[in-house]
């Protein structure tokens, strides 16, 4: 990465300072001169996820440096990443995904925009990192995906050091945060390393952040609601603890009107299902989409960011 | 302008050719079965020594160094010093005679369309009006003999104003031999009658068909000699001011042609030959090979001698086949009993037996990742015959390249991955040849992967994940979940005219939500209220330790699906298609809202709502989830 030295002019350092820096600058010459200049790095070309609200949100995913996207099961980061994937192939550059839990859906990925034909998927392979003994005995342990893992960080090192790829996604969204916590941080400063010299923009999908400040954007994505097929009797169900649907007219069912309402309560960490007395058949309403919040937990461009920086997006289902 | 290119003790150079170091030693090359086996070769370190040629292997051992020939010689200085005098026996070898010959023959038609195929050693070209192009015949002939270097071998190079004046220039006098036209009885004058009549037998068995002619051209050529010595005429000046009406009076025609020859005067149009479509190094080993870092020197070699010889023809290669001869293992002789025990009603002239092919599983699949392993046992059905298993494997390359480095290191990664089993006697390279890449790059094009780059990083990425589980994800037409295609990854050359970079604000807004699948699909337990689905519990707790129990919040669904019914129908009539690796499939789909516990950074514990893609198999009644949407 490209670094710009900050005049002297514009680093505010005591009277005192300023003078003995002059002194030692020009007793030790021109050519040691830039020792003492304090280096910033330059701000990184940025690349539009797709989704305008987090484009807004987080400036765009950074080139040459790393970028996580943390959050649970049904948080939208495999939207994002389809998302982001979808256009940088339609810039045209060559995309690489690392796939620890071979979960990628090629038809998803179609819908999303993604040319395929740009698209290298390397599905690690669970069964062949480990012996049938190996795997019996660390099942039910973090270490059950040690080599999963293994094979992630190679491929990776093999994807970075080969060159070219436009971005690099690491797609370890189902594998427990506790495994990846296990990733060694000089792995993270591996790649940050590895990619700072080129044009990659490095995607880290996972439950919770593990590169710490390896990484120079981490983003937390959370379920907000599932939208129905009418918007106006949506909840946010992470607040309000409620949940409504309404079947209107579809393609698939007819219209049930106002009286064929479903209203689920949950209560707590287990759900209760209330039924109204009209049931309806339930195809009659199915998932339009869901709603998300994505927040900065990490960014090259404001290092403190404010906890309540945050966006409100939504992905549909492809009907 | 005629050129002549020849090389001095062929034999020995084709061997040398990929063996450098043996190039500082005296060689002598053998041929003939025992005990007939007689120096047929060798070069002038040999005859220093005092080898000659028709010596016996038990006479020539005499002056050769009975232990392995090694490139690194780790031995001490005297020993060394005390072998470096000793000669270096080798077998004939026809393989690199070929090659040697096809490597000389793509320089010669780099240079010039119109060559003539004179002999193994000597090649003639036509150079009128090929000064414009490559300058004095002095440029020409450096730039000539640097062409040949660079394909490992050390020649002879004349001009002269006809080819047969040029033949015998090369064949006369070592190096570089340019003689002005007119000067041919000149310089030609000194040369032996021995170099004239061995051109004279080659022309003369290029006109003869069959042994029998070869022989008698072979006696003419010992009785002229006979003659012409008898006469005092030893060399080409007395046999040019010999009368020609006299000569013809008593060696008839031959004569008077060789009079004409010997004074440079012979005047005759090319026989051109066509440039060698086949691209292959062969190299048989001394003593077996039995690690893959051992090979891969001997791989190297050849692999460097191949792009030079395809760069010399302005060509790259898009398939490599290396073929490697085993050594016989008592398995691959008890089979091989077996197959002549079975053929032996069954007579047959070419017995090659595949004796192992794994197959892809479809015929796409077979254009993508070609070959697949082959173990061929060579020989025939007499039971004296040693057997030769030959192992194979095929190298496609998405782009043409004529990389030497990069071929063998991908060769490596294929050898490592599939290793041939048995130590090595001998190796076969061959290219497909094919037109060389050519690519326009823009300065405002997307950076992409260097083909050759990405190529060796794919092999290691298999070599990591295993085979065809990296690559292109190819959708084909069916409603079936997980129908598609792992296709090889050769992404396509940027389009400049395509070429746009949408912002986040002119994407549609709709963007769709993700399907997590899950492979393979984990069996449910699922309980049923009124017939639809009520609370799920995963039955077998997987590694991935993903929760998936509770009460369903929410659910959408049964969407019924079913496909390839015909295939059952199809299977019983014996039609085997692509179809039959996926059977019919009847289930029906729900999605449902699961509560599953979860951590909020920003506020703590809460519990998170998971969807997920359940459906029960109407075949077996069993419930499965099988994807979850993110």
């Amino acid at each position: 990465m490209s670094s710009v030295a900050v005049t002297p002019s514009t680093v505010s350092l005591p009277r005192c300072a300023q003078d003995l820096r002059a002194h030692i600058e020009s007793s030790l010459g021109e050519h040691l001169s830039s020792t003492l200049r304090l280096q910033e790095r330059a701000a990184p070309t940025t690349v539009p996820t797709g989704i305008a609200a987090i484009d807004a949100l987080t400036q765009g995913l950074p080139r040459a440096a790393l970028t996580e996207i943390a959050g649970p099961t049904s948080s939208g980061r495999t939207g994002v990443m389809l998302s982001a994937l979808a256009a940088a192939t339609r810039r045209q550059e060559v995309c690489a995904l690392v796939d620890a839990s071979d979960s990628f859906d090629p038809c998803s990925a179609a819908v999303a925009g993604i040319d395929l034909e740009r698209l290298l998927w390397v599905r690690c392979n669970q069964a062949a990192c480990a012996t049938k003994r190996t795997r019996a005995k660390y099942q039910n342990s973090a270490f059950a995906f040690a080599g999963v893992l293994e094979q992630v960080l190679k491929v990776t090192d093999l994807l970075l050091q080969s060159g070219g790829f436009g971005m690099v996604v690491l797609d370890m969204g189902d594998i427990p945060a506790e495994s990846v916590r296990r990733i060694p941080l000089t792995s993270w400063y591996r790649f940050r390393r590895a990619v700072e010299p080129t044009a990659t923009v490095l995607l880290l999908i996972e439950q919770e952040p593990s590169a710490k400040t390896c990484a120079s954007l981490v983003l937390q994505l959370q379920p907000e609601a599932l939208c129905a097929s009418n918007p106006s009797v949506e909840r946010p169900f992470s607040t309000q603890q409620e949940l409504q649907f309404s079947s209107p007219a579809t393609k698939s069912a007819p219209a049930l009107g106002s009286k064929n309402r479903l209203t689920y309560l949950q209560q707590g960490n287990v759900g209760r299902a209330v039924r109204s007395e009209n049931y309806p058949p339930p195809h009659a309403m199915p998932l339009r989409g869901m709603r998300f919040r994505a927040e900065v937990v990490r960014s090259w461009a404001n290092r403190k960011p404010p906890q309540s920086a945050g966006a409100n997006f939504e992905l549909r289902t492809a009907l | 302008m005629f050129a002549c290119i020849y090389i001095p003790d062929f034999p020995v150079e084709a061997i040398a050719r990929g063996e450098a170091f043996l190039r500082e030693r005296a060689v002598a090359i053998l041929d003939g079965k025992p005990p007939l086996t007689r120096v047929m070769a060798l070069n002038e370190k040999a005859r220093v020594l005092g080898m000659e040629l028709g010596m016996t292997k038990l006479e020539a051992a005499v002056f050769a160094d009975t232990e392995p020939t090694r490139g690194d010689d780790e031995s001490s200085s005297e020993e060394h010093s005390a072998r470096f005098d000793l000669a270096v026996l080798r077998q004939r070898s026809t393989e690199r005679e070929t090659s040697a010959h096809a490597a000389l023959l793509d320089v010669a038609h780099a240079f010039t369309p119109r060559v003539e195929d004179t002999a193994p050693d000597t090649l003639l070209l036509d150079l009128t009006g090929l000064d414009r192009l490559y300058g004095t015949p002095g440029k020409m002939a450096g730039d000539l003999m640097s062409r040949i270097t660079a394909v490992g071998m050390e020649a002879n190079i004349a001009f002269a104003a006809n080819p047969d004046a040029a033949m015998h220039t090369a064949r006369g006098f070592n190096g570089t031999t340019i003689i002005p036209a007119g000067q041919e009885q000149k310089r030609l004058g000194v040369l032996p009658i021995q170099a004239l009549l061995d051109t004279f037998e080659i022309a003369a068995q290029k006109k003869a068909a069959g042994k029998a002619s070869e022989r008698r051209s072979q006696q003419l050529h010992e009785q002229m000699l006979d003659t012409l010595e008898r006469w005092g005429v030893r060399d080409f000046r007395t046999l040019a001011l010999l009368p020609d009406h006299a000569l013809a009076s008593r060696l008839g025609e031959a004569g008077v042609q060789l009079r004409r020859l010997a004074r440079g005067e012979g005047n005759r149009t090319l026989v051109l030959s066509a440039p060698p479509s086949r691209f292959e190094e062969a190299m048989e080993l001394e003593c077996a090979v039995e690690t893959i870092e051992s090979l891969s020197f001997m791989l190297n070699r050849l692999l460097e001698q191949l792009c030079t010889r395809l760069e010399a023809r302005a060509l790259a290669a898009h398939e490599l086949h290396l073929r490697l001869q085993l050594e016989p293992r008592v398995a691959d002789e008890e089979t091989a009993t077996e197959q002549q025990l079975v053929r032996s009603s069954v007579p047959s002239l070419n017995t090659t037996v595949q004796k192992v092919e794994a197959r892809a599983s479809s015929a796409a699949e077979a254009q993508a990742f070609r070959p697949a392993k082959h173990v061929t046992i060579n020989g025939d059905s007499c039971p004296g015959r040693e057997i030769k298993p030959i192992f194979e494997r095929a190298l496609c390359l998405p782009v043409s390249m004529c990389d030497s480095k990069v071929f063998l290191k991908l060769l490596q990664l294929e050898l490592t991955a599939h290793p041939p089993g048995a130590p090595v006697t001998k190796i076969w390279i061959t290219a497909e040849p094919a037109p060389p890449r050519s690519a326009q790059r823009g300065l405002f094009l997307p950076i992409t992967p260097e083909a050759e780059r990405l190529e060796i990083t794919l092999a290691r990425i298999n070599a990591v994940v295993g085979e065809r589980r990296a690559g292109i994800a190819r959708l084909l037409d069916s409603h079936q979940q997980e129908r598609f295609r792992m296709d090889r990854f050769a992404p396509a050359v940027s389009n400049p005219q395509k070429h746009d970079s949408p912002t986040s604000w002119d994407v549609n807004s709709s963007l769709p939500l993700a399907l997590r699948i899950w492979r393979p699909a984990r069996r449910l337990q699922v309980s049923l209220s009124d017939g639809q689905p009520n609370a799920v519990l995963l039955e077998t707790r997987q590694p991935e330790q993903i929760l998936l129990q509770g009460k369903i919040l929410w659910s959408a669904g049964p969407w019924r699906s079913s496909g390839d019914w015909w295939t059952e129908n199809a299977k019983q009539n014996g039609d085997r298609t692509a179809t039959e690796q996926s059977g019919p499939w009847d289930r029906e789909e729900c999605d449902i809202a699961v509560a599953c516990a979860g951590k909020n950074n920003t506020r703590g514990e809460c519990s998170n709502v998971a969807l997920y893609r359940i459906y029960r198999d109407l075949a077996t009644g069993d419930w499965f989830v099988d994807a979850s949407y993110d």
